[in-house]
């Protein structure tokens, strides 16, 4: 048996975490008051519960200060408010996961830095694209079509592509691309010095700022004021130039920027 | 707001036993077999050995070699749930700072990020002590060059700090109420007023809304107070912190209310 002691220590340790993630009822019920106060009728019909059902959640909620009732609404008391915000917080991690985890985890995530992985609910409206075996390129052509579009670009480039250069080479000279940033390794920068046309074009080019940073690193990330993009490694060290995610929201952005942010720094 | 069902049953998954989420939060430190797991979390060899099992099963954790690794993508969800976890407990640390307060003023942001005040301490009066809360302000405020401050009423001591602080070359960014705009002013000595305005170190944004919020950063302190649901100030508590998180979390809430108050 375990002792009693360490039975009473582990309880003490998770006890409201546990408390509050074990029942659905309970969980749901936060949710539905969420956004609104709401009365035992509205709950019913949300929840498709019996109603002694639901009054005994909202009991248990009201004893540990989460919910109060004011004339016949329920509602979050302050508490509860900051405690189901970042329920949501941890509910819609798991769901940006879960969501894309094949992307995630065919790939090396050491270089995103941790404070922003655990942010990463920001991406959950986010969804990522494979290329098939029938058409290889379909990841590189998505992206090529997103940034055709950008006025201003930021990009922490990992790797040298001509590909890829030679493309934004274009959209600078055609006068679409009127900004761009470039964050990239002193490896990558040499890379690009040594071609011609890349050094005339990007470097020496003043709509063009470069960011050198000394050690290299795994993470392609893409910013405009329209759609974020990253690509990753596979965790052999390979570049993956098959899955890209792709978003367009406000909250994702958030998350890309931030990231752009901690490398500058 | 809606829950998943199958992201439920996960969490539930995890959260519904302690044992469990023991063993990953040590595996999580460093992998390690059930012999080493019993040893360091005291639990039974059997529930380890069961647990551990389950654990395997639904891809948590992977043996390699002689001992058990938790899954990368596994940390991450662990991660994110023992995150959940610590806004509990600041949640409930510091209950009577929170309880039945207005907390509108708040980003969403602040709050999902509210983790980044674990290391803030929560200042209460005493009946010996009643100016406890004040005088820990003053103290910040005495000794500081760059300060940002929300003060949503005035105290007598605050033009003479104020106009200190320009003295010395510091600068002072605020956001206070249309009504006190004056009565700040007015006591500072003109000239100096003219100087800091005119050179930027003295910045005043004036407010014609509800103003339900009290914060300060200090150069690298930073400190916190509400209003009570009544929409009276609680002079009796406020949450200082000293550590970079919180100081960052102060700013993006000051830039918050900036940015709310002028609309």
């Amino acid at each position: 048996m375990t002792s009693v002691q360490t039975k009473k220590e582990l309880n003490q340790e998770f006890k409201d975490v546990k408390y509050i993630l074990t029942s659905s009822m309970r969980t749901k019920l936060l949710l539905a008051v969420y956004n609104a106060p709401k009365n035992l009728d509205e709950l019913r019909t949300e929840l498709q519960k019996p109603s002694a059902t639901i009054l005994h959640g909202l009991k248990e909620l009201e004893t540990i200060n989460l919910v109060r009732k004011s004339q016949k609404y329920y509602e979050l008391t302050s508490n509860g408010y900051l405690l189901t915000t970042n329920m949501l917080k941890l509910i819609e991690n798991w769901y940006s996961l879960s969501k894309s985890e094949i992307f995630w985890n065919n790939h090396d995530l050491s270089d995103i830095p941790e404070e922003t992985i655990r942010k990463i609910y920001l991406l959950k409206d986010a969804e990522y694209i494979s290329s098939t075996t029938s058409d290889l390129s379909i990841s590189f052509n998505k992206y090529i079509q997103l940034i055709s579009k950008a006025k201003k670009l930021e990009i922490l480039l990992p790797i040298y592509s001509e590909n890829h250069l030679k493309h934004i080479v274009n959209l600078l000279n055609e006068g679409s691309l009127k900004k761009l940033e470039l964050i990239v390794s002193e490896e990558i920068y040499n890379s690009i010095s040594e071609n011609e046309l890349f050094k005339n074009e990007l470097l020496e080019n003043k709509q063009v700022t470069i960011t050198i940073l000394e050690n290299n690193f795994k993470i392609f990330l893409t910013c405009s004021d329209e759609f974020i993009s990253l690509t990753l490694f596979f965790k052999d060290g390979h570049y993956d130039d098959s899955q890209i995610l792709i978003a367009t929201d406000e909250n994702a952005k958030k998350w890309a920027f931030s990231i752009i942010n901690q490398y500058l720094r | 707001m809606h829950i998943d069902n199958e992201i439920d049953n996960e969490i539930r998954f995890l959260a519904q036993s302690e044992i469990r989420l023991k063993i990953l939060s040590e595996l999580n430190k460093r992998p390690n077999n059930v012999r080493g797991l019993v040893k360091t979390t005291k639990i039974t060899y059997s529930s380890v050995s069961s647990n551990i099992t389950k654990l395997e099963e639904n891809n948590y954790i992977t043996k390699v070699g002689t001992k058990y690794h938790v899954d990368p993508m596994a940390k991450i969800y662990f991660k994110t749930l023992m995150d959940f976890k610590k806004s509990i407990e600041i949640i409930n640390n510091y209950d009577s700072f929170w309880d039945k307060h207005d907390l509108k003023l708040m980003s969403i942001d602040s709050i999902r990020n509210i983790n980044d005040l674990k290391n803030s301490q929560l200042i209460e009066t005493t009946p010996l002590d009643i100016y406890k809360t004040h005088n820990t302000i003053k103290h910040q405020l005495m000794n500081s060059k760059r300060v940002k401050a929300i003060f949503p009423y005035l105290h007598p001591e605050y033009p003479k700090l104020i106009e200190k602080i320009l003295k010395n070359g510091g600068s002072v960014e605020l956001i206070i109420p249309k009504e006190i705009v004056k009565a700040i002013l007015l006591p500072m000595n003109e000239k100096l007023k003219k100087d800091a305005t005119n050179n930027g170190k003295l910045k005043i944004c004036s407010v014609t809304t509800d103003l339900n919020l009290y914060l300060t950063i200090c150069d690298n302190k930073m400190s916190l107070g509400l209003f009570k649901n009544d929409g009276s100030f609680d002079q009796n508590r406020i949450l200082i912190s000293d550590d970079k998180k919180s100081c960052k979390w102060a700013k993006e809430l000051f830039k918050h209310v900036k940015n709310t108050v002028i609309g």
